[in-house]
């Protein structure tokens, strides 16, 4: 029975994608199934994570009794089954402000929840996945449910969404090439063979090919600065639920793979693996934090953030050591759920404002009315920054002690500098949005989407940030995890025959 | 047999990337699918020709692999779906625009 655990978070919300679609007639029912299936899904998962803390031992599940090597594997150990429930939870959240939210785009759009529920699916999915290909499946079924989403937005959605595809479907044609790649080298795509095979032979040719366009394939998944141009547009488009699920847990697949594989492709890429990603990484921190300053738009100031905080766990990838991987997953955690609180947040007080738009314009002094949002905001903008009581000085200062115990005070000064700058731009737009008063703008409607979702979210920051023990004691197993690839799932000899 | 498909991937891979980067979405649009028909030949020259015999066929010889043919499979319904997404995005676009050139696809603009 357990190993059907490492299925359930991605079967429970592949089903309902099905289910909700059959219920497209009666509204208020679908949302209702779509939420308690993602709850179930969320469940689902922390019951995955939480046994495999206990018996310490990953999780495996083949899909049909097919044997290892060559049938589809689910492997979960602690940290695919940490970003699992970090999906459940953000995704849980986004069905809640989704079930409520008197967006059109939302409210008058069948298809949304089905869509919603395959997003996350394939997200589980990705995340528990044992099989380089399996990987491949399910990040295209995040990149057509994610940008059909963004297309039925209305307004720009639409070239947002080809922008956003087209860029998606070249970074899968590279994981499959990297797929195709392996497989002439190796003979397999399980991870857990691949990592044990490599290991043995690093050197063929075709390998180091497949490890550059598994590189590229995560980093523009993760919107790693050369890659990252679809980001800041996708979000002024895509309606809140959707863009608060993509700049909050779906960028972490890049940095998922980054991780789960750099243990696999290191051996191949060695030294120039982690001189690209410290580069990306850096670039990632200076583009997206003067982007951010530099925007006038909420939403697009909190996706230029991503860019700034993903750089910041490429940067903990790049260094490598065990400290930097488990700051990399306190980080990426951390993240996940301060973003996609602030942009419900940011998305809420669009909807109230006039033409629905979320630039500052428009929300000047909009808060006014609103004093418990504005210190929802201002506690999510504190644990984006890393200020100490919040979560976010947790990760900042794992990262910090890593990388003051290797010396390496000159990227530190820019992370350092960063961090200044979100600091920054959150208290200005706080400023803006609930301190400055309404100039005779009119047009804004008292009634919008509720602040129940970030509300919740904001919450599990603070908590997070006061109890920090047990997410501290997670993310240093699942760093040990990353460590040791070939401990990761090995799963048993298929029993022959196989061909 | 190997020359020619390594010939083939390269010409498909090398047409399919100067469309992808036109300035017309339709072109660019086909360039996607020539890329995902390399994509495809590539699977298959990854051990699909192995051997002569079909994989699981209870006859004499080499048997051929048959995880490639399973992933190219899944590769063309993939891009088979993707690709109907794309040209629903374009006519919509081309539509709102009366142009196909990305160039004038400014509602991003800022």
């Amino acid at each position: 029975m357990n190993g059907h655990l490492a299925i359930l978070p991605f079967l429970l919300p592949l089903a309902g994608s099905g289910v909700t679609l059959l219920l497209a007639r009666r509204r208020a029912l679908q949302g209702a199934v779509a939420l308690g299936l993602l709850l179930a899904g969320l469940l689902s998962s922390a019951a995955l994570l939480r046994e495999i803390w206990e018996t310490g031992r990953p999780v495996v599940f083949q899909m049909g009794a097919w044997p290892a090597p060559h049938g589809i594997t689910f492997a979960a150990d602690l940290l695919s089954a940490t970003f699992a429930t970090l999906a459940g939870a953000v995704f849980a959240a986004g069905g809640l402000y989704a079930w409520g939210s008197r967006d059109d785009a939302v409210r008058a759009q069948p298809a949304f929840f089905p869509l919603f529920l395959m997003l996350a699916a394939g997200l589980s999915g990705a995340f528990l996945s044992g099989d380089l290909f399996h990987l491949f499946v399910c990040t295209e079924l995040i990149v057509i449910s994610g940008a059909a989403l963004t297309a039925a937005s209305g307004g720009a959605g639409p070239e947002a969404a080809f922008k956003y595809f087209y860029i998606s479907l070249v970074a899968g044609l590279g994981l499959l090439i990297a797929c195709g790649a392996f497989y002439a080298a190796y003979g397999t795509l399980n991870l857990a063979d691949l990592a044990a095979r490599i290991a043995a032979r690093p050197e063929q040719p075709l390998a180091a090919v497949a490890a550059v366009f598994l590189l590229v394939y995560a980093l523009g998944k993760c919107a790693g600065v050369p890659f990252h141009f679809w980001q800041p547009d996708f979000h002024a488009a895509a309606s809140t639920p959707v863009s608060a699920m993509l700049s909050s847990v779906i960028v972490k697949l890049g940095v998922y793979v980054l991780l789960r594989c750099g243990g696999l492709f290191l051996p191949l890429a060695g030294g120039p693996f982690r001189a690209v990603v410290l580069a990306v990484g850096v670039a990632g921190v200076a583009v997206g934090s003067l982007g951010a300053i530099g925007t006038r738009h909420a939403k697009r100031m909190l996706a230029y953030s991503t860019l700034a905080q993903v750089g910041l766990m490429l940067v903990a990838i790049a260094w490598g050591s065990h400290g930097a991987l488990a700051a990399a997953v306190v980080l990426a955690v951390n993240h996940a759920l301060v973003k996609s609180a602030l942009l419900m947040i940011a998305g809420a007080m669009a909807g109230r404002a006039p033409g629905h738009s979320a630039a500052f314009d428009a929300l000047r002094g909009l808060g006014a009315a609103l004093p418990a949002a504005g210190a929802l905001f201002l506690l999510g903008g504190l644990a984006l920054a890393g200020v100490p009581p919040m979560n976010g000085f947790i990760g900042k200062w794992l990262l910090f002690r890593s990388g003051a115990g290797e010396e390496r005070f000159l990227v530190l000064a820019l992370l350092a500098a960063a961090g200044g700058l979100s600091l920054v731009y959150t208290v200005r737009a706080y400023q803006l949005v609930w301190w400055t008063p309404r100039g005779g703008g009119s047009g804004a409607s008292p009634a919008g989407d509720s602040f129940a979702a970030p509300a919740l979210l904001v919450a599990a920051c603070v908590a997070l940030g006061v109890f920090a023990e047990p997410l501290l004691r997670l993310a240093d197993g699942a760093a040990a995890d990353i460590l040791r690839p070939d401990a990761l799932v090995r799963p048993p000899p298929p029993p022959g025959g196989a061909p | 047999m190997n020359l020619l498909l390594a010939l083939a991937i390269g010409g498909l891979f090398g047409t399919g990337v100067h469309q992808l980067l036109r300035r017309s979405v339709v072109r660019s649009a086909i360039g996607l699918v020539i890329l995902s028909n390399a994509m495809n030949l590539l699977l298959l020259t990854t051990g699909a020709y192995d051997g002569a015999v079909a994989a699981y066929a209870t006859l004499q010889g080499t048997h051929s692999d048959a995880l490639p043919q399973a992933l190219i499979l899944t590769a063309i319904v993939i891009s088979m779906g993707g690709f109907s997404f794309v040209l629903a995005l374009l006519l919509l676009l081309s539509a709102r625009h009366r142009s196909d050139d990305i160039d004038r696809f400014t509602e991003l603009r800022h």
